[in-house]
């Protein structure tokens, strides 16, 4: 799967921007504050429909414009040409010229897994991030997976608001609760199915990038041991008091333990970032094993913060997804990149909203 | 549409309060009004006055009709131990379109809904309780997201305390078509609903 073209219009700082991209490995160049990681940001929008900086769709208008444009011709074993505009006014998204109505009739036409300094959160930050990660990837794998969620986190949003209501009306909670058991249900196998495939690969991921002798485990806390229905029935109190579901799989966490040890505690600053990176690579390597076409491997900046051992650890994926006809973005400050890729290396030179060959 | 005339951009703003009807269709719409016929558009106006004053919601089922209780409810050929509970008036012209049923309606006017402020006090069915002398089986009809699932949760458990037989219709292919057209959730729907042959 590769992108073969990209148009921007009035993006971040691009005011125009047509470029043609052939399969293979790209490396921006350029120095800081002229407009790499948009071009990421851009190409990550195209799959998933959200900035991987984690900020809603006003922030990436290029000042004083009412609008942007994010256009792009992905070639997977079809080609696809997918359209997004967003003003304040009016969204579109359409693709190959039809208007998309549900997500997920357009998920999948374009796939990438970012590695950006913002990862870093998946370790340090809240459960949220990491379950977001999990529901990331069986989105993505999973049919059916994405309405199941929206289902779920209605009726669980349905259920708080009758718990926040007093006096409770009791039959109303009954026929939401049994619809948070039925689907909630679904999630939680959907995630235990997922775990057996995805924690030996993260753990691998980490075993090959870590100094010797650092030993990653990762598990999944479900926050339902056994039976939803009964383990809710024991919480009942507790809700009450705080008028929110407070067990199920929204508070499903998984747990990075570095020594037996949970890594937001205790793990170095690199280690951290050590055990991010081997998230997202495991993430890649799933999808590529699911899809049998690896996803458009996007990486900003990280490259650079990698010693000599970590990013020995990191070419083969590199090397697998820049091969064939796969595609690898890669930001990189003036020459800072790393010499040690020795493969054919497409060079494009970003100055000021502008991207040239060089 | 600072150039349009005041009585005509009134106009505009009142058709474009009907669904369906975006700003470009409203406005074409009037310009056509107030350009044609002065009869034709009486005829409309008298028609629109007309139906809406001489159409009401019956008493009983809430369905639209002109007569209290409506032809639906009075009908004696039609059978009253069954009842098709649907969420609004419109769903049951759409029921009655399919002819596949022969029993009595209720339109229960909504769904319970707490992130959109409707209780089961809001919706009708207090009446549908009251009508259940006589009745042997419920069926139910409503939409199948969270808030039509959770509905129709609820109807059961209020309707089988009173010993009534609670149904739910299927949900499933739509009829006539390859697999191709049905999306996953309805696929795998239709793949739990399936039957022996």
């Amino acid at each position: 799967m590769h992108l073969a073209h990209l148009r921007l219009r009035d993006f971040r700082n691009y005011t125009r921007l047509d470029a043609d991209f052939e399969p293979g490995f790209h490396l921006l160049l350029g120095r800081n504050a002229q407009g790499k990681t948009n071009i990421l940001e851009a190409l990550h929008l195209l799959a998933t429909l959200r900035s991987f900086r984690g900020v809603g769709s006003a922030a990436m208008v290029r000042h004083g414009q009412p609008g942007w444009f994010v256009g792009g011709r992905a070639i997977g074993t079809s080609t696809h040409d997918v359209r997004i505009y967003w003003s304040s006014r009016e969204r579109r998204l359409t693709l190959d010229q039809q208007p998309i109505k549900r997500l997920t009739d357009y998920l999948g036409t374009f796939r990438t897994v970012a590695f950006c300094t913002e990862d870093l959160t998946l370790v340090k930050g809240a459960g949220r991030g990491r379950r977001r990660f999990l529901d990331f990837l069986l989105t993505q794998t999973v049919p059916g997976y994405l309405p199941l969620l929206q289902r779920y986190t209605r009726a669980v949003r349905a259920r708080n608001a009758l718990l926040k209501r007093k006096p409770i009306d009791e039959a109303s909670l009954d026929s939401f609760t049994a619809e948070v058991i039925q689907l909630g249900n679904q999630l939680i196998a959907h995630r235990h199915d997922l775990m057996p495939a995805l924690a030996p690969r993260i753990q691998a991921a980490h075993k090959r990038i870590a100094p010797n002798g650092e030993e990653l485990r990762v598990e999944l806390i479900p926050s339902v041991k056994k039976d939803f229905a009964a383990e809710l029935e024991l919480t009942r109190d507790r809700e009450r008091k705080h008028g929110a579901t407070i067990i199920g799989p929204h508070r499903d966490e998984i747990a990075l333990l570095l020594h037996d040890r949970s890594a937001a505690d205790y793990a170095s600053e690199g280690q951290k970032r050590t055990i991010a990176i081997a998230l997202k690579i495991a993430q890649a390597e799933h999808l590529t094993e699911i899809h049998g076409a690896p996803p458009v491997l996007l990486i900003d900046d990280v490259m650079g913060e990698l010693d000599e051992h970590r990013r020995q650890g990191f070419l083969p994926l590199l090397e697998k997804c820049g091969s064939g006809r796969g595609q690898v973005f890669m930001t990189c400050t003036e020459e800072n990149w790393p010499h040690d890729l020795n493969r054919v290396l497409q060079r494009w030179k970003i100055h000021n909203g502008t991207l040239l060959p060089c | 549409m600072a150039s349009l005339p005041e009585p005509v951009s009134a106009l505009v703003g009142a058709l474009g309060q009907l669904p369906g009807i975006g700003p470009r269709s409203a406005e074409r719409l009037a310009l056509h009004l107030v350009q044609s016929e002065a009869g034709q558009v009486k005829q409309l106006a008298e028609a629109l006055v007309t139906a809406t004053e001489r159409i009401e919601l019956c008493v009983t089922c809430g369905a639209l009709t002109e007569t209290q209780p409506c032809a639906l409810c009075t009908d004696d050929r039609r059978d009253s131990t069954t009842v098709c509970v649907v969420e609004t008036a419109v769903d049951v012209i759409n029921v009655e379109k399919s002819g596949a049923f022969r029993g009595r309606f209720h339109v229960l006017g909504g769904k319970i809904s707490p992130l959109n402020g409707v209780d089961p006090e809001d919706l009708r069915i207090a009446q549908l309780e009251a009508r259940m002398d006589g009745v042997r089986e419920v069926i139910l009809a409503l939409g199948t997201d969270v808030e039509g699932d959770a509905t129709s949760n609820y109807l059961a458990q209020r309707l089988t305390a009173k010993g009534v037989k609670v149904t739910r219709i299927a949900h499933g292919l739509p009829a006539g078509s390859g697999l191709e057209y049905a999306d996953d959730l309805t696929l795998s729907h239709a793949l739990k609903g399936r039957r022996e042959m």
